[in-house]
């Protein structure tokens, strides 16, 4: 279980009239067993924010450290498009990010595939998969690094709803089972509060505006009565801010 | 299943929506203007019948020149064989050439800038023009016919090369980044694949620019090869030579096209889902995306929409040309 430390972290793009502020002063710890929630309406840094601790992006001032009993720790990372190397094969893309290739390392990367239910597709090229089979080896891809930390951005969002209904429920069962640190980019309330044990909202202009715990127990339901009150209150919390989401 | 029987309509309704009875119908008319426009001429000039070579003249001739029984100083796979050396070479430099300026273009705006407007100048130049010119250039030989080809060839994988460069996945290089894949296994997985498709289509438009380049070349400046002996017809006062071997060549052409082309390409590009042979493997839940797959083979990547421009360019036919050689099933 990963280490996540931010501090006083700070990002802008652009120079001048045109500079904006993607992250104002973000200080926070992660850590543990935890899967973490990040949202906020669109533009508040919440991908930038991911992008930084992923190392895709460096910050304009601030640190971020990411540590596994002392030691760098490794990241896994799923993207909003799936991201495979069309002319690779389904395996060869899970080959692809690892760190050496013996048969061992081609039996995991087997083990995490069967995990989402693509066992039998390793040949196929990406081509010839659907939009949620797709995401699903971009899932087992980021999980067949034996990350200590997984980064999610919006992993979800292109796909049809009863698609990633079905995956969110994987996700959680791997989660679970691994006991890896998830930190998961999105911009659906109910769907951070149907995964996650913590939920950090931000707001326009990048500010970390609350950090709420949920003590709800496993398998939650957006059909739960509990789930749907904590939806609200998630959503009270953004239009005390004045920032309503678009969701 | 009743309506199988060859009613007149059906026939009439097949005959007019097929593509396969349209083409085949186009030799045969043109076959019919030929025969008739001999007669015609003839019979308002009588001494047009010198010039104006039968389609069975022609044909023989062609199977003369196929069976190696031809009055030319060399048989027409020496000849062949002979232009074809010349065109690899000359495409070999124009690719190295190529490359190396497109990447440049690519890479630094600068560059493309020096570069940008003589590159049109040189793709809006007659390769005429450049064939008179290295003839005289170059004097009668090898040289002359090969430098038209590298000029004739170069700005097209120039364009293509910097247009690969412009197009290069960010997202995967993103990916790649996030992962900690090591440097040399991005190069070799994702760089030089993802510019592949661009300069397997620079190399087909060369190949099929570069041949015509030349052979008005060798008109020219040529003591042999295929430009040459269509003009040592010509010089012999022969009508059915010229046509017969122009015929020869566009065949040639055509079969290697077909050949080395397409086969290289079903090789390289297997990985590109053809609309037609997507394996449905989907959930039924899962439908519209079929859609995108079939999107993504074709337009949605420049990777794709590059190849089929060259496609249509070079062979002049769609991609799905199967299912038109179908009758239609209702």
């Amino acid at each position: 279980m990963a280490d996540i430390t931010i501090d006083h972290l700070h990002k802008e793009f652009g120079l001048g009239a045109d500079k904006v502020v993607a992250l104002e002063d973000v200080n926070l710890s992660i850590g543990g067993h935890a899967f973490v929630s990040v949202v906020g309406p669109s533009g508040c840094g919440k991908s930038t924010l991911l992008n930084i601790l992923s190392g895709i992006d460096v910050p304009t001032s601030g640190r971020v450290s990411i540590t596994q009993d002392g030691r760098p720790a490794r990241a896994g990372y799923v993207f909003q498009a799936a991201r495979l190397l069309p002319w690779r094969s389904v395996m060869d893309n899970m080959l692809f990010v690892q760190k050496d290739r013996n048969e061992a390392t081609r039996k995991r990367c087997q083990h995490y595939l069967e995990m989402v239910q693509l066992g039998d597709k390793g040949s196929k090229y990406p081509g010839e998969l659907s939009g949620g089979m797709q995401q699903r080896v971009g899932i087992a891809r980021a999980f067949s690094t034996e990350p200590d930390v997984l980064f999610m951005d919006e992993p979800f969002s292109h796909l049809d709803a009863i698609t990633a209904r079905t995956l969110r429920k994987e996700l959680h069962t791997i989660w679970a089972e691994t006991g890896k640190t998830v930190v998961f980019v999105t911009h659906d309330v109910g769907e951070a509060v149907e995964l996650s044990n913590r939920i950090l909202v931000f707001a326009k202009g990048g500010r970390l505006a609350d950090d709420i715990d949920v003590k709800l127990p496993f398998p939650r339901d957006v059909a739960d009565s509990d789930v749907a009150l904590m939806k609200a209150d998630v959503f009270k919390t953004f239009e005390n801010l004045g920032a309503m989401a678009v969701t | 299943m009743s309506s199988m029987t060859l009613s007149p309509r059906r026939v009439w309704r097949w005959a007019s929506h097929s593509s396969l009875l349209g083409r085949l119908l186009f030799p045969v008319v043109c076959l019919l203007i030929w025969l008739v426009s001999i007669k015609a001429v003839t019979t308002i000039w009588p001494f047009a019948v010198d010039v104006l070579p039968t389609p069975w003249q022609v044909v023989e001739f062609m199977w003369d020149e196929i069976t190696c029984h031809t009055l030319a100083p060399h048989n027409m796979y020496v000849t062949f064989g002979i232009s074809l050396q010349r065109l690899a070479i000359g495409m070999a430099i124009a690719m190295v050439i190529g490359i190396v300026i497109g990447l440049a273009m690519g890479l630094s705006k600068a560059v493309d800038a020096f570069f940008n407007d003589w590159v049109v100048a040189i793709l809006a130049m007659p390769n005429l023009a450049w064939a008179l010119f290295c003839s005289l250039a170059f004097g009668f030989g090898d040289t002359g016919p090969i430098i038209t080809v590298v000029l004739t060839g170069v700005p097209f994988v120039i364009m293509n090369v910097r247009e690969g460069v412009r197009n290069t996945p960010t997202d995967l290089f993103d990916m790649a980044r996030a992962f900690g894949v090591p440097r040399r296994r991005v190069i070799r997985q994702v760089l030089i694949p993802s510019l592949l498709p661009f300069l397997f289509a620079a190399a087909r438009y060369a190949f099929a620019l570069g041949w015509k380049g030349l052979v008005v070349a060798e008109v020219f400046g040529g003591q042999d090869g295929a430009g040459w002996t269509i003009k040592f017809w010509y010089d012999a006062h022969r009508a059915y030579g010229v046509i017969g071997y122009a015929l020869l060549f566009v065949i040639f052409a055509l079969v290697f096209e077909k050949f080395m082309f397409d086969q290289l390409s079903k090789r390289l590009f297997k990985w590109r889902p053809s609309l037609d042979a997507v394996e449905v493997v989907e959930e039924q839940f899962d439908a519209p995306t079929k859609a995108s797959v079939g999107a993504a083979a074709g337009a949605s990547t420049a990777t794709g929409a590059a190849l089929g421009s060259i496609t249509m360019v070079t062979s002049g036919r769609p991609q799905s040309v199967d299912d038109e050689l179908k009758p239609p099933e209702d």
